[in-house]
């Protein structure tokens, strides 16, 4: 089913079906989206319920301006970036980042199938700045264009193109410094 | 020159595992949000609150009154009893305060002997003494 058809179903007054429908199209993707930024199952699986949960109770405010799938892809991104926030604040009452705090868990992760250079990969990601490391595994990851980027982000695609390109920089930078195959 | 398309490829992109049936049942449990949130927003659910407060506020009372009832008791003789109990707290430097507790609390501290006795000592003479009479109620 089209996110067309999604709303207009739900407009129809079928709301439990449009919302079924949306679960059914978008869980696993929100669960990838979210648990590269989460870097753990446990925490993605727990974090989903509540997207979830507030996207049901925001679909009788979605008024269609933007799209289905960029305006859940708004949400789900707030929602993690509110769960890190709060991670951040607890690791600096432990005297520890968060950027390590999150490497500890890839390190830890007993469902990540990468090789070393990914898991080292990953960890780089990590230690961007916030709207880098969005707009790196946005566009990398996800192969989103640069104009739903934008939409999800609520920034231009000129100031993304630039945070991608300074992205891409560090993590070079940061792959040569710490690998033999550079 | 190496672009840094090429090096990311090179590297290729991490992958995840999940538990078996993992999305499935991922989805079951999503589909059931609508279910427990009507619940949630029911008839009871606006009233839950008060009803919360006022269950605190009857504990409150309960509470209050069983720690009374244990600590006042109304037997006349554990009244007595308390109230010997408190005789040994109150400073005997206070004797008016311990004796008006008890049988001497109406009768009149001050008798006469103790006034004309008070008289003597202080050096009034015999003859103010025998004017008084001895008599006079004061």
């Amino acid at each position: 089913m089209t996110d067309k058809e999604i709303i207009e179903l739900y407009k129809s007054g079928q709301k439990d079906r449009a919302f079924k429908e949306i679960v059914d199209s978008y869980s696993e993707r929100l669960y990838w989206h979210v648990r590269r930024f989460l870097c753990s199952h446990e925490d993605t699986d727990d974090l989903l319920q509540e997207i979830f949960l507030k996207i049901w109770t925001a679909l009788p405010s979605f008024r269609g301006e933007s799209q289905l799938f960029t305006w859940l892809y708004r949400i789900a991104t707030n929602e993690a970036l509110n769960f890190l926030n709060k991670q951040k604040v607890r690791s600096a009452l432990q005297f520890e980042s968060l950027s390590s705090k999150l490497e500890e868990k890839i390190d830890e992760d007993p469902w990540f199938n990468g090789d070393v250079m990914q898991r080292m990969l990953m960890k780089a990601i990590q230690r961007l700045p916030e709207k880098q490391r969005l707009v790196f595994v946005m566009r990398w990851f996800e192969e989103l264009p640069y104009e739903e980027i934008s939409e999800i982000l609520g920034t231009s695609i000129g100031a993304l193109k630039a945070s991608y390109h300074f992205a891409t920089e560090k993590l070079k930078s940061f792959l040569e410094k710490n690998s033999e195959l550079f | 020159m190496k672009s840094e398309k090429d090096i990311f490829e090179k590297i290729g992109k991490a992958s995840y595992g999940v538990p078996e049936g993992y999305f499935n049942d991922l989805k079951s449990r999503l589909e059931a949000i609508p279910q427990e949130k009507s619940v949630l927003n029911g008839p009871w659910a606006r009233i839950r609150p008060y009803l919360a407060m006022a269950a605190c506020f009857v504990a409150l009372l309960v509470a209050g009154n069983s720690v009374l009832r244990h600590t006042v008791s109304t037997n006349p003789a554990e009244q007595v009893q308390s109230e010997a109990t408190y005789a040994d707290i109150i400073s005997l430097t206070h004797p008016e305060v311990f004796i008006n507790e008890f049988e001497y609390a109406n009768e009149d501290v001050t008798t006469e002997e103790d006034i004309i006795n008070y008289l003597i000592e202080s050096g009034v003479e015999m003859e103010y003494l025998a004017y008084s009479g001895g008599n006079q109620k004061y």
